[in-house]
Order: C-alpha cells, then sequence, then structure tokens
C-alpha cells in the first residue's frame, strides 16, 4: 500500500487533544470493521430464532438499532473527514517527480531510446493516449514530466456509496417512524376500519378469476374497493395481486383470499332455521338452544378423497364443495363429518335434532395495508449506491508518468493505481511493448 | 397444491439429454484442468474447449426448460442451480478469455467446485419437477433482474472462493516445496503467484459485491411490488445481508486497512459459505416465505 493508496490526512506527530482522539475513533474503519462484522454475527444467530421472535427481540430492540446508528454515524464522519484529501488527491496531483522517483515506482520500466530521443515525451504521450490516459507535460523541477491519466471518478466512488448507504439507512428510518404495517380484509360488502391511517376500505366485490379449466392454478382474487376518510372517498381500485391501491403513501395490497362457508341452521321440529351462518376455517359458531357449536375445519372446493382417506381437493375451481366440520356438545367434541353444498344433513343432539346445510359459499380477501414515506429516498439510494459501486470498482484510476534522463538516453516509466495494481501492471506492460515498437520501427 | 406442468415426452427427452450431457462435458472440464494443473500442459486447451462445449450445452439446455415451463427457468434449487453454474462457467471463460493460459490452473480450482454444485442438481433429492410460478411471483421485470444479478454475484464469489483455495494451496507447499515430490512441484509452479492470486480474488470479489448488492436491490424492489414491503427480514434476506457484510468487511479491510494473505483469505473463505448458505442452508434447515429456493 503506497502512500497514493490510503489517502489519509497526514498525522501530527504530538499526541492529538482527547476530542480529537474520540472523533478519530468515532471516524475509523477499525469501528467500522467491527460494527459491520457485529452485525453480521447478531445476524447469523438471529436467524436461527424463528421469524417473528427475531423481528420482535432482535431487528426492532433498541440495541440492534444503535448498532445500526451507530455505524451509520461512524460512516458518516469517516466520509466526510475524507472528502477534502480525496479531493486534494483527485485533482491536485503531485507532480514534481523526479527521473528517480519514476524508476522506485512500484511498477515501472525504462526504456531505452535512441531513435526517438529527439522528442521523448511527445512520443510517449502519443502512447498514453492510444491507451485511454489523457497526456501532458508538465515542468517539474528536474526537468519535464509527461503525466496521463484515466478514471478520476474512481476516486470517489466509496463516497458516492457511503453517502447513498446513509441515505438508505435515513430513508428506511423516515419510513418506519411516518408508515405503518398492517392487515385488514373481508367478504363483498364488507368494511373494515384502519386504525393507523384513520381510514375506512369498503369491499364491495371479491370475484375470483380461474386461469386454467381445471383449476390446478391458484385462481387470481381480484377485489373492488373504495377508502374513505369522514364520509369522502379518497381512493378506489380494483385491488388484485401485483396490482394495489396507492394514496397518501398508503398502499392496498391483495395479500390472499379464503374461503367463506355459508351455512345454514334448521331445526326440523320447529322448522325455525338460523343462517346462513358465514365462517372462515377455524371459525366456530355455538347454537344457544342446544348447547352446540359447529366448527368450520376446511372448505374444500373440488372435493375428493386421498387413497389414504383424507379429504383434500382436486384444484381451486369449486367444482363440488364440501365443509369438514365439527360438532362439539358440552365439551366433547365428536368425529368431524363432511357437508356437501346443498345436501342437508341432520346431527341428532341431546336437545334433539338439527339440520345443517352448506347453503353457499363466498371469498373474503386479505390485504396488507402499509404506509411507507420512504421509498423514494430508498429508490435515490439504492440507484446511487450501484453506481458508486461501479466507479469504485471499475472506474479504477491510473496514473502514468514518464520522465526522459538525457545523459543515459532512457526513459523512466511509472504507474500508480489506487487499488488495483494488477491493472496497472498491465496497462504498463502494453505500454513498454509499444515504447519499444516505436523505438525499432 | 403442489401442480406440475405437463410437458410432451419428445420435449422432456430433449430436456434431459441436454442437462445429461452438460453434466458429462462439465466431468470432462474437470478432468482436462486438473491433468493440465499436474504438468500434462497438452490438456490445458482441451479442458478449455469442453468448458465451452458444457456451456454451450447448459444454453441449449436452460432455453428448452425455459420452453417447457414456459417462464425463465429459475424456481426452486434445479433451475437456480444450473443457472447458477452456467453464469459462474460464463465469469469464468471470460476472464480465462482474458488472461489466456496462464488461468488455466484457476480452472483446475474453480472446475471442481463446479462439478460439486453440477452434482448436487443432479442429486435425485433436488426437485427438477416442472413448476409454474406463483402469481405473487409473476412480476418479470424486476424478478428477471433479481435472478440474473444474483446468479452473476454468486459466479464471482465462487471464483473468488476458488483463487483463496488456490491460495492456501500455493502458500502451503512454499515453505516445503523443496522436500516435496516432482508431481507437487509442478503444481507449484503452476499456480500463479500469491500476489497475482490475492489481486485476482480481489476482482471477483468486487465484482461478486456488486452484483450481490444489486440483487438486494432488485429484490427488495420486487418484494415491495408483490408484498408491499422492500424488506421482511425472512432468514433468506437476513444471509444474503450476512454474506454481503462479510465481503464489505473483506473488501475494507484489504483496501483501507491494508491487510492481505491469510486473513483476507479467510474472510473470502466465510464469505463463500455464507452465500452458500443463503443459497442451500435456508433451504434445507431454516425455513422463510423463500424456501421454494
Ligand atoms: C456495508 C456498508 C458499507 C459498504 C457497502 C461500503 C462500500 C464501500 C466501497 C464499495 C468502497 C470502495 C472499496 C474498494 O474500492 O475496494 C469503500 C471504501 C471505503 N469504505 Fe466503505 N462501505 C461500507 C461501510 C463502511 C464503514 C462502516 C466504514 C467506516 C468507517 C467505511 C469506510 C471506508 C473507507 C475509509 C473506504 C476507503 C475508500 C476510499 O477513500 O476510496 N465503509 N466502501
Amino acid at each position: 500500500m503506497n502512500n497514493e493508496a490510503s489517502g489519509l490526512p497526514e498525522r501530527p506527530a504530538a499526541p492529538d487533544s482527547p476530542q480529537k482522539q474520540i472523533l478519530n475513533f468515532l471516524s475509523s474503519m477499525q469501528l467500522g470493521i467491527i460494527l459491520l462484522l457485529l452485525l453480521a454475527v447478531i445476524s447469523v444467530f438471529a436467524t436461527l430464532r424463528p421469524m417473528d421472535e427475531a423481528i420482535a427481540n432482535i431487528y426492532t430492540s433498541w440495541w440492534f438499532v444503535g448498532i445500526m446508528s451507530f455505524t451509520a454515524l461512524n460512516l458518516l464522519l469517516c466520509t466526510v473527514e475524507r472528502i477534502g484529501p480525496l479531493y486534494r488527491q483527485a485533482f491536485r496531483p503531485r507532480l514534481e517527480i523526479s527521473f528517480e522517483a519514476v524508476k522506485k515506482m512500484s511498477v515501472s520500466r525504462t526504456v531505452k531510446l535512441k531513435k526517438t530521443a529527439a522528442d521523448p515525451l511527445s512520443g510517449a504521450a502519443a502512447v498514453f493516449k492510444a491507451n485511454g490516459l489523457s497526456a501532458r507535460v508538465v515542468d517539474a523541477p528536474a526537468g519535464q514530466l509527461l503525466f496521463g491519466e484515466k478514471g478520476r471518478l474512481g476516486y470517489f466512488g466509496s463516497v458516492v456509496t457511503h453517502l447513498s448507504l446513509l441515505l438508505i439507512l435515513l430513508g428506511a428510518m423516515y419510513g418506519a417512524l411516518t408508515g405503518f404495517e398492517t392487515q385488514g380484509g373481508g367478504r363483498s360488502g364488507e368494511t373494515f376500519f384502519v386504525r393507523e391511517g384513520n381510514f375506512h376500505v369498503n369491499i364491495h366485490e371479491v370475484k375470483m378469476e380461474y386461469l386454467d379449466e381445471d383449476g390446478k392454478v391458484r385462481p387470481r382474487a381480484k377485489s373492488n374497493i373504495t377508502v374513505t376518510r369522514r364520509g369522502e372517498e379518497i381512493g378506489r381500485q380494483l385491488v388484485s395481486i401485483n396490482i394495489p391501491l396507492r394514496f397518501e403513501g398508503v398502499s392496498i395490497y391483495h395479500s390472499t383470499f379464503l374461503w367463506v362457508s355459508q351455512l345454514t341452521i334448521t331445526d326440523p321440529q320447529t322448522g325455525e332455521s338460523v343462517g346462513p351462518v358465514k365462517l372462515l376455517d377455524g371459525d366456530q359458531y355455538t347454537v344457544q338452544d342446544k348447547n352446540i357449536a359447529i366448527s368450520a375445519l376446511a372448505f374444500f372446493p373440488d372435493f375428493t378423497m386421498t387413497p389414504e382417506g383424507r379429504p383434500t381437493t382436486r384444484g381451486y375451481k369449486p367444482n363440488r364443495p364440501v365443509l369438514a366440520y365439527r360438532i362439539t356438545e358440552g365439551g366433547q367434541q365428536r368425529q368431524w363429518e363432511l357437508l356437501e353444498l346443498g345436501k342437508p344433513t341432520v346431527v341428532e343432539t341431546a336437545a334433539g335434532p338439527l339440520e345443517l346445510t352448506l347453503s353457499g359459499f363466498e371469498n373474503a380477501a386479505v390485504y396488507s395495508i402499509a404506509k411507507n414515506l420512504g421509498r423514494p429516498y430508498l429508490f435515490i439510494g439504492s440507484m446511487l449506491m450501484l453506481a458508486g459501486m461501479y466507479m469504485s470498482f471499475f472506474l479504477s484510476p491510473r496514473r502514468f508518468y514518464a520522465v526522459f534522463d538525457g545523459k543515459s538516453s532512457t526513459l523512466a516509466v511509472g504507474g500508480r493505481g489506487y487499488r488495483n495494481k494488477l491493472l496497472i501492471e498491465q496497462l504498463m506492460e502494453k505500454i513498454e511493448t509499444e515504447l519499444q515498437q516505436k523505438e525499432e520501427k | 397444491m403442489p401442480v406440475i406442468i405437463e410437458v410432451a415426452p419428445a420435449a422432456l427427452f430433449v430436456e434431459n439429454l441436454f442437462f445429461r450431457l452438460a453434466t458429462v462435458a462439465y466431468l470432462a472440464a474437470t478432468i482436462g484442468y486438473l491433468l493440465n494443473l499436474g504438468g500434462k500442459k497438452e490438456w490445458g486447451n482441451f479442458a478449455s474447449l469442453s468448458l465451452r462445449i458444457a456451456f454451450v450445452l447448459q444454453t441449449a439446455f436452460l432455453v428448452t426448460r425455459g420452453i417447457n415451463v414456459e417462464r425463465v427457468p429459475f424456481v426452486g434449487h434445479f433451475e437456480f442451480g444450473n443457472l447458477f453454474i452456467w453464469s459462474t462457467a460464463l465469469v469464468y471463460l471470460w476472464t480465462e478469455w482474458r488472461q489466456k493460459e496462464r488461468y488455466y490452473a484457476v480452472g483446475a480450482f474453480l472446475l471442481p467446485l463446479l462439478l460439486l454444485y453440477v452434482i448436487y442438481v443432479n442429486l435425485p433429492m433436488v426437485n427438477s419437477a416442472h413448476r409454474p410460478l406463483p402469481p405473487v411471483l409473476r412480476y418479470p421485470l424486476w424478478l428477471n433482474i433479481h435472478v440474473s444479478t444474483s446468479v452473476l454475484g454468486y459466479a464471482g464469489f465462487s471464483l473468488a472462493f476458488a483463487l483463496a483455495l488456490m491460495w492456501l494451496l500455493r502458500t502451503g507447499l512454499e515453505k516445503t516445496v523443496a522436500q516435496a515430490s516432482p508431481f507437487m512441484k509442478t503444481v507449484f509452479k503452476a499456480i500463479p503467484q500469491p500476489k497475482a492470486l490475492e489481486d485476482y480474488m480481489y476482482s471477483a470479489s468486487a465484482f461478486g459485491f456488486l452484483f450481490q448488492t444489486a440483487m438486494i436491490i432488485s429484490g427488495s424492489i420486487w418484494a415491495d411490488a408483490s408484498w408491499g414491503r422492500y424488506w421482511g427480514w425472512d432468514p433468506k434476506e437476513m444471509w444474503s445481508l450476512i454474506t454481503w457484510f462479510v465481503f464489505a468487511v473483506y473488501l475494507h479491510a484489504r483496501f483501507t486497512r491494508g491487510w492481505s494473505g491469510s486473513r483476507t483469505v479467510a474472510l473470502v473463505m466465510v464469505g463463500w459459505v455464507a452465500m452458500m448458505f443463503t443459497w442451500l442452508g435456508v433451504a434445507w434447515l431454516l425455513s422463510g416465505i423463500h424456501s421454494f429456493g
């Protein structure tokens, strides 16, 4: 690592003041490495825990957020501290370099010139230019120096990358502090309230779009919704997968759909009937006067039995809707039973018989509702980050120097890179060959 | 509900044929590069040619597979693994083309690694059924960017890992080469200088890092479009971030702190392990939304 590469401000010999020492520590790469490793190690352990628990106890805990903020502070200080030196390095290169100094550069060559010695530097300048380098001759104390360079933007790649990372972190924080994430949903005709955003979501209709003949492919649920606040409409959309409703930085995404069984319960002795009662899988309905509870276990749109005798569905299309349910009487669970659409079943209870009918079914939509005002910053930050990395990795700065020594009629050529010595070595090889070819012509 | 796309027997036959032939060609390339490293120089060009043939055959396989599943083939370990092997071969062939024969020794380390990946996708436990894409994932632009950047990132890291292994062998032999067998002496001579290996390793890691970054970014944009949130702290996401952290530490330690040698080699190896865990470990050992692979 030569001093060209480090670009660090020079340290004075006297001990720094305590404030300066603290600042140096806070802006040091050493601290940066420790913090990044710490984040990596904590993340490893966090992924071994169940996700919900890790989110609640680790990723959103004060200490994890604290370490991230500390890393951001470290990064900010380090980047700001380096902008000045980097600027000087990029735009004020040191050009008082002697023949001897060029020869001593870690990548250097000497070429004996006889034929082209009359105008050695312009010959070399042509070779520099042919290799994509700028070329200018400057007067140095010890004679003339040919200086060529390329990829100056590369010096600022890390600055752009770091500032973009800070923008991403700040955007994420801003989004998290001003936004929310929640879930909601319902059936056609239902309305639910989103407290965090103070608005109502009215679901006018949930319809299913089947994508294939036999219903093997998961259908698309589409729901027509409007959003209102104090009776005034603020958004409207036919929402389906990947087509959310967006307003005020809030997005309402279709997340999944559910089946709703419509159950009609009739007392065959009196002819009295209730329903249709609407049950999601897992819901329970209690028939008060009979002291029984009916649990909807699972709805099968296209019912069949597996060879092992378990109920299942052939596909998503409701070709043969069947509900699996269970009766609980006086705390006693009975064996599960099946109820096919439109085929009533009579259930015996201690308080007399009861007729159950699966009289219909419908779908409910479930939405993820999120407000995130940080999005544009995250997006800009991400694009800048890629640009910064591209600058860092692909626009490698390269600088070449050439000085002619008349006495020995030798041209010394030296090359310096910022991080990629291999590249300099390879370019140097080409330049040397081309210089020699010029001499031989 | 596991849904399988029905594929015509002839189409299936062509797909399988290309897959098997590519496997054989990868095996041939591996043997060729190893023989070349062991001193049989005449095998170098054979190895390189076999690898190009393997690459072309695998391209043909991916195209037929894509036609058979009616989308870009990247779902599950079988398809993603094939894409990832393909992209690693591509990145390697490109560097070999630029560096010429002196790079053949690198092939002798990368190809056995690649062959392990090839063996993995050949295992019966890796499901190769033709499955349609769940609707939530059908967001073509970001999804395709996500997949292509991720395989390129993985390719860069795999190449860096192979170079790290080379570095280990080369420096390990350094002290003992005088007493080593003639064979080991030949191998030693064929491997580039440790300093050059470190530079190659840096380039491969930087390449991988850039694409890994693009992968994480496009993945979150896609997640945002599909689920309404760009980051879900899901284990697969976290492990790609862990990999990213490790390579970030490597790049900084090397560039700013001037670390070199065994410490940077160790960081690259840890980074590769994290990458492999992101690909395989998360699906086989942990669970999350991403466990489809
Ligand atoms: C994960 C977060 C980070 C990312 C993605 C990142 C990215 C980068 C990149 C791409 C480079 C150019 C490296 C190269 O050319 O090899 C760089 C350089 C650098 N980074 Fe970071 N960095 C991160 C965190 C940090 C932290 C926490 C510090 C703390 C001080 C830091 C300090 C530096 C320094 C001093 C350089 C030298 C750059 C120069 O002046 O050109 N970085 N960083």
